[in-house]
This record gives structure tokens, sequence and C-alpha cells, in this order.
């Protein structure tokens, strides 16, 4: 396997949620072009962690970040930084589909159309049916662009959700079990996609279904009452994890 | 840590399987004993006997193959888990081959009885045999137990299964030289100690499982070759020649 750069590096971050000490003292580095799935059972932190990344996590008022994580080398808790402008690099995709009440293609020019990105019609066409594209949606929706996005199925809507996020060109893709609401076909559909994006963008993926991870991911990590246990190639972790907890759990030994 | 699994229909396919191999491994130790001692004591029953055991050795093999198939389709196992399964696939068919081996040997016996120059020299190919049936037992106590310790011992002991090998080899290429007639009961006693010196690298094979199924590595060393007969022009010299 080629070695990518480091994407995101987090260093001792610690995370509260009041009193509940919920992530404890987690370092990682995460590649850029590669698949990164974080597993572990409910509770573990592993969604919390990943909501550190984009800074989702400062929506909610008990919640305290401390330690060091950094995009590109950079701060990304820096006062000088615009969590507005961040999640634009670091896009997101959440469990359940959960696409505007517009039109498929207001679904997507939202994001280009705040940040400023067309300068024309003719542009956000453009940035749309790109974003569609690599969303692996625009063949099933390009005759019917300005229908609702909610008419759309469960699986075409959480690609039309991948679309949205892809269309502000961000560099890192956030998903907290994008499958989960979705039938085997769907999912299929979406993990081809993941591995696809891989091309142009860093993956982070949240999921419970261990053979998704193995199967999409490059990198795992796992998480366990809020340590990150072991963080290895995926093929290491499913064949020859080092920590016992790690067995156990992929085992289905532990829940 | 195998009987702990949260779906206990896992733990019970995965003890299922094991026992098939300990099944198969007791019925293959007493072929090899069969085919020694069919041969030292000129038992042709017992040889007919080896000969038809390898049936079921055969049978439980392929029941292990389709148990292990049913269980990565079905319960996708990773880990510790895929390692048991995937030593169990080796090592059934490392016991097979065994059973070939000694149904071989069965075989050659009741030749040899047929022959009129019989070769009366039985000490060896019985010390051979003895041999490469403790090694077996001690590859699948090691399994069973998941001993590194007794799995590389007996990875060790190929060694001597080798030379004792190497020196049945230069003893009948001996008696081929003196007597023509010494020929053919020699070839088949050749083969026979051939066959006991394949059945040392198969046990060999299974010790290896045993390291790869407790600590997911192979052992780097590549063990010494000890069968020098057919890497050494040496050894096919004779005193004579």
């Amino acid at each position: 396997m080629t070695t990518h750069a480091t994407k995101i590096s987090a260093e001792q971050v610690q995370v509260h949620y009041g009193d509940t000490h919920a992530i404890k003292d987690v370092s990682i580095g995460i590649l850029d072009n590669t698949v990164t799935a974080f597993i572990g059972p409910s509770g573990c932190g592993k969604s919390t962690f990943l909501r550190c990344l984009n800074r989702m996590n400062d929506t909610i008022d008990i919640c305290r970040v401390s330690g060091d994580i950094k995009l590109d080398g950079h701060d990304i808790y820096d006062p000088s930084v615009d969590p507005v402008q961040l999640r634009a690099r670091v896009g997101m995709v959440f469990q359940k589909p959960n696409p505007f009440p517009k039109s498929i293609y207001d679904n997507v020019a939202y994001g280009p159309r705040i940040h400023g990105l067309a300068r024309s019609k003719s542009e956000l066409d453009e940035i749309v049916e790109t974003a569609l594209r690599r969303g692996a949606i625009w063949d099933e929706v390009k005759d019917r662009l300005h229908a609702p996005g909610t008419g759309l199925s469960g699986g075409q809507q959480q690609r039309l959700c991948i679309a949205r996020a892809v269309a502000t060109q961000p560099e890192v893709l956030l998903m907290d079990e994008p499958c989960s609401a979705l039938d085997p076909i769907a999912t299929a559909q979406v993990e081809e996609l993941i591995d696809e994006l891989r091309e142009n963008f860093c993956v982070v993926i949240v999921t419970h279904s261990m053979q998704q991870a193995a199967r999409v991911s490059q990198k795992t990590a796992f998480f366990h009452l809020g340590h990150m246990v072991e963080y290895d190639d995926t093929s290491t972790i499913f064949t020859n994890p080092k920590d016992p907890r790690t067995e156990s759990y992929i085992t289905g030994r532990i829940g | 840590m195998v009987n702990n699994h949260i779906a206990s229909a896992f733990d019970r396919d995965l003890d299922k399987i094991q026992a098939q191999i300990m099944k198969m491994g007791g019925l293959v130790e007493t072929a090899i004993r069969g085919a020694a001692t069919a041969y030292e004591l000129r038992d042709l029953d017992l040889a007919a006997k080896v000969r038809a055991n390898d049936k079921t050795i055969d049978q439980i093999e392929e029941t292990i193959n389709d148990e292990c198939s049913k269980l990565i389709a079905l319960r996708a196992p990773t880990a510790i888990d895929l390692r048991l399964v995937l030593s169990v696939f080796k090592v059934s068919s490392n016991l097979e081959r065994i059973g070939d081996y000694s149904k071989n040997m069965a075989k050659r016996t009741i030749v040899l009885e047929g022959l009129a120059n019989s070769h009366d020299r039985r000490l060896g190919l019985k010390r051979l045999a003895r041999e490469v049936e403790l090694m077996l037992k001690d590859a699948l106590d090691a399994y069973v137990n998941r001993d590194l310790d007794l799995a590389r011992d007996v990875i060790a002991r190929d060694m001597d299964i080798d030379q004792m090998y190497n020196a049945l080899f230069r003893e009948f290429l001996t008696y081929m030289m003196e007597d023509p007639r010494n020929i053919t009961p020699c070839m088949h006693l050749h083969f026979m100690a051939k066959n006991l010196e394949r059945m040392g690298d198969h046990v060999t094979t299974i010790a290896e499982q045993v390291v790869f199924l407790v600590t997911g590595q192979r052992d780097e060393d590549e063990r010494d070759k000890g069968d020098m007969t057919s890497s050494d022009p040496e050894m096919s010299k004779t005193s004579k020649g």
C-alpha cells in the first residue's frame, strides 16, 4: 500500500460532556486519500470523536474539547478559524439521509451558493452536475433535477446528501453510519461510492457494521470506553489485531 | 477464548470442526501405526484394514471442508476465529495426505509379501514409523492445547526424520548394489521410507499451523532440510561405486 500524507492529526484529545469524560487521550494521524473506519460498541466515543474533526461538538453547550486537532498542520480549534468555513473543508454525511425540503438541484447548489463558489448560473450547473456524478446519482436524477429531493428513495437520498457534501469541494468527508438506514443494494452502492471518493478526499467513516469497515476502509481505529484501543491497517485489525479487546470485539465476544 | 461468543451457535460450529479434526487425527495415527505394525509382523489382514479405513479419513476431510466453507459463508470469521478455520482447512488436508501415505505403505506390505526375495531387515523402517507417529501425536496435542513450545519441538524433530530417511536410503542402495535380486523389494522399501519422510513433512506443516493459529504469524526461520538425497550427489554414491 502506498503511504499517503497525514491529513488530520489529533494529539491527546479529551472530550467532556459536563462531568462525563467521553474521549480519553486520543491521538491519531488520519491519512489523505484513505478511508479510515472508526469502529466500537455503542457509547465508545467514535461518533463524538468524529464530530470533533469538524467542530460539530461546538453546537453542544456542555461539551468541552481539549488537546490538538490539526488539519494540514493548522489547529482547527484556533480562535481565528471560522467553524462554518472549516465545515466547508470538512464535510459531513449523517446516519439518516436528510435532504433539504428543496429540489434535487437546490440541495446540491445550497453549499456552493452560500460559500460563493459559483460566479454564474452555468458555473453552478457545472458544480451541481459534477457533485451529482461524484455522488454516483447523476444518471438517476439528471432528468428531474427540479423534483423535490425528499421524493427520492432512501438510498438515492443518501447519495444526494453525499453529492451535497462534496459540492463545496471539501478535503475531508466525515460519514456517521451512512448506510445504517439503507437496504443492502443501496448500501453496496454507497460503499462503491466511498471507494471512489477516496481518489479525491480523505474519508472517515463511523460504522456499526464491522463487515462494512472491513469492506470499505484501508485503516481502522477501534474505540472502547472513550479510548482508542488500536489503530492499524484494516487487514491487520481483522486478521491479527494486537489488543485482546479489539479481538474480542471484532470476533463478536464483547458488545 | 473460544467458548464465549455472543452468538453461542458460532461456538458450537467452531467446536464441531475442531472435534472433526481430532477424530480424523486419531484415525490417521491409527493408520500409521497399523501400516507399521502390518509391515513389521507381516500381518496382511491388518494391511488390508489400513487400506479400507482410508475411505473414512477421506470422508471426514470432505465433511470438514463443507463445514468450514459453511462457517466462512455464514459467520464471516475474523482474527483468531478466521485463523482457526484456516488452520482446520490446512490440518485436515495434511492429515488426509498422511492417511494416503499410510495406505500406500499397507499396499506395499502386501506386495512385498508376494515377492520371492522379500527383504528382511525391518528395524530401520519400524523406528522411522514410530518417530513419525509420535511426532503426529505431539503435533495434534500441540494443536488442541495451543502449545507453542511443543509445536516448535515437533518442527525441530523433522530433522531427525530426514536423517533417518537418509540412512535408510543409503542402506537400501547398498543392498541393491550387492545383489540385483534385492532391487525390487528395496525399491518398495525405499518408497515406504520416503512415504514416512513425507508424512514427517506434513506433520511439520500441522505444527506450523499451531504457531500461526496462536501467534498470527509464521516463524521466520526456514528450517533446514535434512533430506540430502535429492540435493547432495555424495548421498547416491556407494562404497562400491
